[in-house]
């Protein structure tokens, strides 16, 4: 009999039936996937340690003692602190009468509340590190670690029966953090949603496979579809990580109006542009990326301060539900994402869908 | 659970003062979910910071040779993890 190629070392790591690893922001779709067959981690960047303690305990009571991941972002530098209102002030006078262009052109309102952005303090290394200490105190399944070499935290992380898993752009990013002993890598190529490096996923995958021994390597970048997870099984990777695909899953918590556009909305139809946040991210073309993008258009200005200029746009086409403004991170996947399925079907879908693509080069069932 | 405030513990290396050194860089963006990355290069100041236990370590970089297009200051902080030194 046929060995089963979705049967792969990570799915004997974590206990799974399919090499299929949702990140997601939503609870609800994580546990969705979890029970499933597949495995889930749970963005808690931007959440309280009293926040991602209880997240934890909510997704613990629904999963029947299956292992769920917990996704971070450590910062890897930190600039001089600064106030918001100092940092205010430094935004040129050009990109301000910019951006104040846009908003005429295209009748942005005002935000109708305050900017989720200037009531967030920041996170520095202090939250970071509180963050952290909460998921050595609760003894999560698996840490992955969504920016930032997460080798300090090993020892403490192992000796607590935790896993760690680090997301990499670069190839001696991984060979860094293999040498200090992760569990996995997620080698994360271009045509990933937000902000990723400059290697395609088709060149990172088997570079950082090459150099990892046994670990298990997950590829991310574009992956939405069985084809998709054929095609990184066959580069070396042992799963596949995939986002775009669960925004416009039945469970998503996202408005419906992205969900909408996301569903519509073609590889062509993403930006990869600092225009946002300052730094490369690519997400829907919207009015605000399209304008930044035309030839008269000033430079772009690093971060933190092209993310204040474009947060009133941002803010302003969500509060009032803008569908002509509205934008959302995107990976170039999202071509395949063609309609609201509940995640179970998704994983489901995936997984015969990579089956038929093994039965097809193989010329025989799996 | 509340979380606790952790120990900060400065120091000095002097060791690697002064040597060239590129850091694979970035952080969250601020008002969304997301991460971005940032690269920067210059020198080891020699100055660092440990944060709780166990000890994660920033070391300050200065005299920056390159860093992201308008990014105003001439220092930025730098996790060790992802910093690797020009100089080995």
């Amino acid at each position: 009999m046929a060995k089963d190629p979705l049967r792969t070392k990570l799915c004997d790591m974590l206990g799974l039936e399919f090499p299929i690893i949702a990140f997601t922001h939503c609870k609800d779709v994580a546990v969705a996937v979890i029970n499933s067959g597949g495995f889930a981690v749970l963005g808690e960047a931007m959440h309280t340690p009293d926040d991602i303690a209880a997240d934890i305990k909510w997704i613990r009571d629904r999963v029947d003692g299956k292992a769920y991941g917990i996704d971070l972002v450590l910062p890897a530098s930190v600039p001089p602190a600064g106030t918001l209102e100092e940092l205010l002030t430094k935004i040129p006078e050009e990109q301000r009468k910019f951006a104040l262009g846009i908003k005429e052109k295209y009748n942005v309102p005002e935000p109708k509340g305050a900017h989720a952005l200037h009531q967030w303090g920041g996170l520095n290394q202090e939250m970071a590190r509180a963050q952290l200490d909460v998921l050595l105190e609760e003894r999560v399944p698996v840490f992955t670690s969504g920016l930032g070499n997460p080798a300090f935290i090993l020892e403490a992380a192992h000796a607590r029966g935790i896993k760690v898993f680090g997301l990499v752009g670069k190839t001696r990013q991984a060979e860094r953090e293999l040498e200090a002993g992760v569990d996995a890598i997620i080698a994360q190529g271009y045509d990933a949603a937000g902000h990723t490096g400059a290697m395609g996923t088709f060149s990172i995958v088997p570079e950082v496979v090459s150099i990892a021994g046994d670990t298990p390597i997950i590829a991310a970048g574009g992956v939405t579809t069985g084809r998709h997870l054929a095609a990184a099984l066959c580069l070396g990777a042992a799963g596949v990580w995939t986002g775009t695909l669960w925004l416009a899953s039945r469970e998503s918590d996202i408005d419906m109006i992205i969900k909408e556009k996301l569903l519509q909305a073609t590889a062509e139809d993403t930006a990869y542009s600092r225009c946002i946040s300052g730094m490369t991210m690519r997400t829907l073309k919207c009015p605000w990326t399209e304008e930044w993008a035309k030839p008269e258009a000033p430079r772009t200005l690093p971060a933190p301060y092209q993310m204040l200029l474009a947060s009133d746009y941002i803010q302003a086409a969500n509060d009032h539900r803008r569908e002509d403004l509205m934008t959302e991170a995107a990976g170039q996947g999202v071509g395949f994402v063609k309609s609201m399925k509940p995640s179970r079907q998704i994983v489901f879908d995936m997984v015969e869908e990579a089956l038929d693509a093994f039965e097809q080069i193989t010329g025989e069932a799996p | 659970m509340t979380s606790k405030p952790h120990s900060v513990r400065p120091g000095f290396d002097t060791a690697l003062a002064g040597k060239l050194a590129e850091c694979d860089g970035g952080g969250p963006v601020a008002g969304t979910r997301f991460a971005g990355r940032q690269e920067f290069t210059g020198k080891v100041a020699g100055d660092y910071v440990d944060h709780g236990d166990p000890p994660w370590r920033w070391y300050l970089i200065v005299e920056l040779t390159h860093k992201p297009e308008g990014y105003p200051g001439d220092a930025v902080w730098c996790e060790s993890g992802s910093l690797f030194f020009l100089d080995d």
